[in-house]
Formats: structure tokens, sequence, C-alpha cells
């Protein structure tokens, strides 16, 4: 097999390395959300239903978790996809990840804002 | 062949053919639609606006919006199942048996699917979830 057809590693190997191990954490966390939200309590979400889950420190860990891996996961993956295509070179590919790390960081400091009253 | 430009590289697909092109190609549109949703669920469930959010979950009961519930989990399903069979080749595990590796994650996701859909369609029938 060539080697370019099979190079995992164009993101550089600690990008690589984290989309695996924020991809397991993410199966883990999402799978208990998403039984949590889509099926033990469908047709009963709302801001009561989600504190009264919040109000469990097990859960609250389990939504931070789901916010760093997941904006981590997501962001880098946009990040994988989008230097297949305009941000091909070196210098662009530098400037997104920059743009990417502060989206992430906004966001991470958004939720975690959010989720504050729980965590304190 | 390292000299070759990425923009006309055969990038990311591996062998462009058959059942691996469709795993790589929904793998990336799946990919990409959930980070869009991620993106907007946190900016929409961290408002903090308690009021209107409680309004905003009221009008996803609705047979509609259940359905486009299902669609996201389809997407979440798909993405996850492929990319445990995307991990469990990094450690070289069904290398040699591609096809069977896919379409084993395949099953996965239509079991899993059932589930999320049976509770889906119980809500919209009787407008509320499954008692197990």
């Amino acid at each position: 097999m060539k080697a370019e057809t099979i190079n995992t590693h164009r993101g550089g190997m600690w990008s690589w390395l984290f989309q695996r191990i924020t991809a397991v954490l993410l199966i883990v966390c999402l799978a208990i959300h998403l039984i949590l939200t889509h099926i033990a309590n469908i047709g009963q979400i709302d801001m009561e239903n989600i504190g009264a889950r919040l109000a469990n420190h097990g859960l609250t860990a389990v939504d931070i978790i789901l916010l760093a891996a997941g904006l981590y996961h997501a962001l880098n993956g946009l990040r994988m996809v989008l230097m297949d295509y305009w941000f091909s070179t070196r210098s662009r590919a530098l400037a997104l990840t920059a743009g990417l790390w502060v989206v992430g960081l906004v966001f991470l400091g958004y939720g975690i804002w959010a989720l504050w009253p729980w965590i304190g | 062949m390292s000299s070759k430009p990425r923009e006309t590289a055969n990038v990311g697909a591996g062998l462009w053919k058959a059942t691996g092109m469709w795993a790589w190609l929904f793998f990336r549109i799946s990919g990409v639609l959930l980070a869009v949703y991620l993106l907007a669920h946190i900016i929409v469930i961290s408002t903090g606006h308690f009021d209107w959010l409680d309004r905003l979950m009221k009008a996803f009961d609705n047979p509609l919006m259940v359905i486009l519930d299902l669609a996201l989990v389809v997407a979440v399903l798909y993405h996850a199942l492929n990319g445990v069979r995307v991990i469990l080749m990094d450690f070289g595990i069904g290398i040699h048996r591609h096809k069977v590796m896919f379409w084993t994650a395949v099953a996965v996701i239509v079991i899993c699917f059932a589930v999320f859909a049976y509770v889906a369609f119980t809500f919209i029938a009787t407008g509320a979830g499954v008692n197990w």
C-alpha cells in the first residue's frame, strides 16, 4: 500500500492521538447522555429535569467531559476536513488551528459558566 | 509521490472505491453535521434563560421534532460505530476483513437505532416514554 494513501498523521501525532482518546471518552459519556435524554426522559426534558440530574456530581462530571472532549473532537475533526481543502498550506493550516483553539476555548468557557451553579 | 500537492492527492479516502468510499464519505458528512450541531447545542443550552429554554424544549415534544431527533441519533450512531471500526483498524484488528468489520458496525447501528426508534415512536403514539 502506498504510504501517502494511508498517512493518518497529517494533522500531527498529538492531534491524531487526542482525537482517538476523546473519541473513546465521547462514546462512553455520549451513551450516558443519550440514554438519559432520549430514552429515560423523553418528553420530560425541561430545566427542572436537567437540574435534577446535574445535582448528581457524577453526571455533572459526565457533562463537563462531554463539553471538553466534544469540543476538541468536533473542532479537531473540522480542522482535519478543512485542511483537505483551502487550508492545506502550512500558513493557512496554522491560522486555522489558532482560530479553532480560540473558538474552542470560548465555547468551553461559556459551557463551564453555564454549568457553574452545579459545579461550585 | 510525497511531492504531490495535497489539493490533488487522494485525500483522506485511502482507497477511493466501493464500500470504503461510502464509509469515509458518510463519516465526514456526519462529522461536520455533528460539529455544527454541537456548537449550536452549546450556544442554546448554555444561555441560562430557563423560561425561554423550557418553552423551546416543549416545542421539541412534537412528532416532527422527534423524527429530527432520530435523524440526529442516526448521525451519532454512524459516526460512533464507524469511529470504533477506524480505531480497531489502528490496532490492526480486522485489517484483512474490511467488509466484515463495516457490516458488523452497521448491524450494531441498526440494533441501537431500533431501541431509540421504539422509544421515539412510543412517545409519538402515546405521549409518554417506554415503561421498561
